[in-house]
């Protein structure tokens, strides 16, 4: 009990601000939620003050959304291209995860190897550029965007998930090997079950490429909206305004996302968080 | 188990041979350097584990940092293949002996690693399903584990969850859930103070009584736990040329019977003379050598 005394007073006395700026420092719930207001004021203050010219202020991107808001045009208002460009992130990832979880884990598979080798390689290649190739394969508008995103993205996140089935400690497959484990209880148990919180992590990170990817696809598929046609449109304009109010709301949405992806993993793998915090 | 099966306790007079449980004839392996030349770990290696009657095995292989016991660990376990030689097993009929195949020993790994994805039930209820077991008998066998070795609140924990013993623990179990009986552990006392080292001691012990038929193949470079554990104890090491720089390739250079001492299965051993004289003249005289 009075070790306990003593080890609350040794941590009372513990100062927040000190402990936020030391290698690995200590702090806690409320020193961080402080750290992350105060990293947001001074976010939004250079905003305000605005020392690059070029920004729109902050009243005015937020006029800007506003006015996206109230547009009733077809195929103009905010909410519609959104939509379009949300579902296409959506059924885009779903798609690009499906495969690309699939070719990274046929990576242990040595016949599988030097293809999995060459997905990776095609990260390097801009997708655009096999815009005609798409164009012969798929109609133009929304196949073609989900085809192109899906390709895209799976360059990205087969080397990614790739990276993750190769960290697999090779002491874990040779634990099942002891165990009697034939090669498909190898596969499940080993490869596959206990990297599945990983690959949430890379879908994740690699769902921000998605994006970068979709203003572009848009870009070069406008029959529909969505965001990417729409930053298009206004930068050819110089509507600078509302450019960046759809930039928010991308960013918005990719805190969201992050927010799902992380809750996921939290429901489905507890046991990972744990082990992350141990 | 039958009355003849039966575990008996205390030391026993001789040694009384039911066969050979496992023969490692001749083994060598080499492995490729970066410089295109080979390194030879192990040369004309051998050792024979022999059926206890009435009693357990527990053989260690004794020997310095770097003497190769790993390399020994891992071809006993069918995990790597050797260079020329082989390791046979019974096939549980007396005398019948077939080449060892991976899954057929059992080896706790030195920082027990385990499927960090599964609960500690899970860890040891899968692999016996695995293996063919009915679903319920296996539950019903790591329950009774984890009650006999204390682990029962721990049954439902992660095992980041778990301390290091708790951890060891739950690796031999792991291996004990297969109807297997032959478990390698590789040095179970590294890094333990003398009081965990006496745990480990005792958990060995108490896993191996289980079953006349469990066989424990320790690998291990502390001098003391072996002797005090073990059955038979076997001195892994390299000869030397005449300026005293090893000779690449180890190979077993000496054997301790501890039965024909009359050292084996003592609960009292630190306190008999030959106890001592034995374990400084591993210490002293035998490991300087390796």
């Amino acid at each position: 009990m009075a070790e306990r005394a003593q080890a609350t007073t040794q941590d009372d006395g513990v100062n927040p601000l000190g402990e936020a700026v030391r290698v690995y420092g200590s702090v806690g719930v409320f020193t961080r939620s402080n750290l992350a207001l105060i990293w947001l004021a001074l976010f939004l203050t250079i905003w305000f003050l605005n020392p690059i010219k070029a920004l729109p202020l902050p009243q005015e991107v937020l006029r800007a959304i506003a006015k996206l808001w109230r547009n009733s045009q077809p195929g103009q208002g905010l909410a519609y291209n959104v939509y379009v460009t949300l579902k296409l992130n959506v059924v885009g990832v779903g798609y690009a995860s499906i495969i690309s979880i699939i070719v990274a884990y046929l990576s242990v598979i040595p016949v599988f190897q030097p293809f999995n080798k060459m997905v990776q390689w095609l990260r390097y290649i801009p997708i655009v550029g096999f815009n005609l190739v798409f164009l012969s394969l798929f109609s133009i508008g929304w196949p073609m965007k989900v085809a192109m995103l899906t390709t895209g993205m799976s360059f990205f996140l087969v080397t990614s998930m790739s990276g993750v089935v190769a960290c697999i400690p090779r002491m874990k497959y040779e634990l099942a090997k002891v165990l009697g484990y034939n090669d498909w209880h190898v596969f499940y148990s080993v490869v596959v079950r206990p990297t599945l919180p990983q690959m949430i992590d890379m879908i994740a990170q690699n769902a921000a490429i998605g994006w970068v990817m979709i203003t572009a696809i848009e870009t070069y598929n406008r029959t529909e909206g969505g965001i990417g046609s729409q930053i298009y449109a206004y930068s050819a304009t110089n509507n600078l305004a509302e450019v960046y109010g759809y930039l928010l709301i991308i960013g918005v949405i990719a805190v969201l996302e992050d927010l799902f992806f992380s809750l996921m993993k939290r429901l489905l793998f507890p046991y990972s968080l744990i082990a992350e915090r141990a | 188990m039958t009355q003849d099966d039966e575990c008996l306790p205390g030391p026993i007079e001789k040694l009384e041979s039911n066969g050979t449980i496992l023969q490692v004839e001749n083994i060598s392996k080499a492995f490729p350097m970066n410089d295109g030349s080979s390194f030879l770990a192990l040369k004309n290696f051998s050792l024979t584990i022999h059926d206890i009657k009435h009693k357990p095995q527990i053989v260690s292989l004794l020997g310095p940092s770097g003497a190769g016991k790993t390399t020994a660990l891992r071809i006993i376990a069918a995990l790597d293949k050797p260079s020329s030689g082989c390791v046979t097993i019974t096939n549980g009929v007396a005398h019948q002996m077939r080449p060892v195949r991976v899954g057929d020993v059992g080896v706790v790994f030195q920082r027990y690693p385990l499927f960090e994805d599964l609960n500690v039930l899970k860890n040891l209820t899968e692999p016996a399903v695995r293996a063919g077991m009915d679903g319920k008998a296996a539950l019903e066998k790591a329950l009774r584990y984890l009650d006999e070795f204390d682990l029962v609140k721990q049954g439902v924990a992660w095992p980041v969850q778990l301390s290091g013993g708790q951890r060891q623990r739950v690796a031999i179990l792991q291996q004990l859930m297969r109807e297997r009986h032959f478990i390698i552990l590789d040095e179970p006392f590294s890094g333990l103070d003398p009081v965990n080292i006496n745990n480990v001691i005792n958990l060995i012990s108490q896993v191996a009584n289980q079953h006349t038929l469990n066989t424990f193949l320790i690998i291990t470079h502390d001098v003391t736990s072996a002797l005090i554990i073990s059955d038979h104890v076997y001195l892994l090491g390299r000869d030397r040329d005449e300026k005293g720089a090893p000779i690449p390739g180890a190979r077993v250079m000496k054997e301790y019977d501890l039965v024909a001492e009359g050292l084996a299965y003592r609960p009292d051993i630190e306190d008999i003379p030959r106890f001592a004289e034995i374990r400084k003249e591993i210490k002293m005289v035998e490991f300087p050598k390796l």
